[in-house]
């Protein structure tokens, strides 16, 4: 039997409003436990929903408000009598929903940053126009976009954004896409393997033949593949990703065209751009979400059009709202490639796809979906 | 804007929560939910609330809270709970954390504890005539000069 007593704290309201509950999911609570994340940070902008970032995952945090309330209890301290002080009341615990990593404010914050094949003269370009553009470090945008390390870290890859002199710059695609069909070229003219290239001749080949800039090759080597990190930088082997540098240049060649033009051309130019030692790579499985492909009336070909999920709303409303403008009925296998971007899993897709959209199945087994009554909102 | 959410070392070891209540939460804090608010007439600051009592078995405590007797349970949360502490540059000392210059930020959440169980009084309170222990407290507001305060706790119940 054991008695213990309830006290209030000795200095009035002195931590009232300073206790918040976490309810944590469990494969954050098991990170916790072991010890392996101790990271864990708010972010965001003032104006913006909290986030909760781990060093992997983002969380939104969604406030729910209890008819009960909760008494935090803490022993004494100090002066404080009783065995137990009742530091706070709380009406109120956040949730933890898993969430996207906002990455998409990269893209609105480099806007103007863009760093392209004129322009490679950094210091000339500095002199004529000062103070004309923005500068972000990896820091500014670390602060600014709702994401966590990883996620960001991901996101600065795949968005192709290049650290020129401490600062982000998105690359131009157009200059990707010559970058990496040089890289192409050149690993044949050396006759490199792709799985154990030199990356130093690699980038020394570029820039002496193509004046392209050393650090610029390098970054785009470490997004297309994988540098080995040795200690002597002449020994780095470059582990070229063949086929995401194929399906680069294919965007490329894609984005290049705002007309629609036939599958057998794309295809074509395709194969030329990359090389006869690499055309077996060429698929249009590759630019999935990128593009919209309607049969044609005079050929046999398909004719491709550019449209990437980029490009689309971010909101699950918005963006299928918009998909069944351009369309007003999908194929299940054609619509998910412009759901990839915005659902954390297929699970995720499908609850959007049930939620936004209406399914039928017809004599063939193929399901469609259409635009759900009138406006989707 | 990035506000750092720290795992606070335990920062003062010798207080601790006595140990039938570390059983249910941390050393450092447990959660009791109750069905209602306190309410407190007069000065609250120090005194005492109410009485928690263990029965040998630790399965049924109860809570005195002035004329009420309220039976509670120990129950264990859908999902675990920690327990933040908001911090400011206001509030000086709440921890000599030496990361928070590095941090650059003023405001910065703690972790207390991650609580797993709570203690929840849910039941209607019983009405008692008298708690010899608990009387002081609550009468010391009525006769006014008394030494020990002129706080009166009470609990709002609501269904």
């Amino acid at each position: 039997m054991t008695d213990i007593d309830l006290h209030f704290p000795q200095r009035n309201n002195s931590s009232t409003g300073c206790y918040c509950l976490l309810e944590l999911p469990p494969e954050l609570f098991a990170v916790m436990q072991d010890g392996t994340e101790s990271n864990l940070t708010v972010k965001g902008r003032a104006t913006d929903d909290a986030v909760l970032c781990t060093s992997e995952k983002t969380y939104n945090i969604r406030s729910v408000t209890l008819s009960n309330a909760f008494c935090v209890l803490t022993s004494p301290e100090g002066e404080e009598s009783g065995q137990t002080v009742i530091r706070d009341s709380i009406q109120e615990i956040y949730e933890l929903v898993p969430s996207i990593s906002k990455l998409h404010r990269i893209d609105g914050i480099l806007k103007d940053c863009e760093y392209d094949e004129g322009l490679e003269d950094d210091d000339d370009y500095r002199n004529d126009r000062p103070n004309k553009r923005a500068r972000y470090t990896y820091s500014d945008i670390k602060m600014d976009v709702q994401a966590s390390d990883c996620e960001l870290d991901r996101g600065l890859r795949e968005k192709h954004v290049l650290v020129v002199n401490g600062e982000l710059r998105p690359i131009s695609p157009s200059y990707l896409t010559t970058v990496l069909e040089l890289l192409l070229t050149t690993l044949v003219s050396l006759s490199q393997s792709p799985d154990a290239a030199s990356a130093v001749d690699l980038a020394d080949a570029l820039e002496n033949d193509h004046e392209i800039r050393r650090d610029i090759s390098m970054q785009v080597m470490s997004w297309f593949g994988e540098l080995s990190s040795e200690a002597v930088k002449s020994a780095m082997k470059w582990k070229a990703d063949i086929e995401a540098i194929v399906r680069q240049v294919g965007l490329g060649i894609l984005r290049a065209h705002s007309e629609p033009l036939s599958q057998d051309e794309l295809l074509k130019k395709w194969s030329d751009a990359v090389g006869d030692t690499f055309e077996t790579k060429v698929s249009m499985a590759h630019l999935l979400g990128n593009y919209l492909s309607e049969p044609s009336a005079s050929t046999a070909s398909h004719r491709i059009t550019y449209f990437p999920s980029s490009r689309l709303p971010l909101s699950p409303a918005e963006r299928l709202s918009d998909l069944f403008l351009t369309r007003s009925r999908w194929k299940a296998d054609d619509i998910a490639p412009f759901l990839a971007d915005i659902a954390v899993d297929n699970k995720d897709r499908d609850k959007m796809l049930m939620k936004y959209a209406r399914s039928t199945t017809d004599a063939t087994g193929v399901t469609w979906y259409t635009a759900k009554g009138g406006v989707v909102s | 804007m990035i506000i750092p959410i720290n795992f606070a070392s335990s920062s003062n070891s010798d207080a601790r929560l006595p140990p039938q209540l570390a059983r249910i939460g941390t050393d450092e804090v447990v959660l009791i939910e109750l069905q209602g608010a306190l309410q407190v007439e007069g000065d609250r600051a120090g005194q005492q609330v109410g009485k928690l009592h263990f029965a040998n078995d630790d399965e049924k405590p109860t809570l005195t809270i002035g004329h009420h007797l309220l039976e509670g349970k120990v129950v264990k949360l859908p999902k675990p709970l920690a327990v933040l502490y908001k911090r400011q540059a206001s509030t000086p000392g709440a921890l000599d954390d030496p990361s928070r210059e590095d941090s650059g930020s003023d405001v910065g959440y703690d972790v207390v504890g991650v609580v797993k169980r709570k203690l929840i009084f849910s039941k209607r309170p019983i009405p008692i005539v008298s708690t010899p222990s608990v009387s002081s407290a609550v009468n010391g507001g009525e006769s006014g000069g008394n030494a020990s305060g002129n706080a009166k706790a009470s609990l709002k119940w609501q269904r």
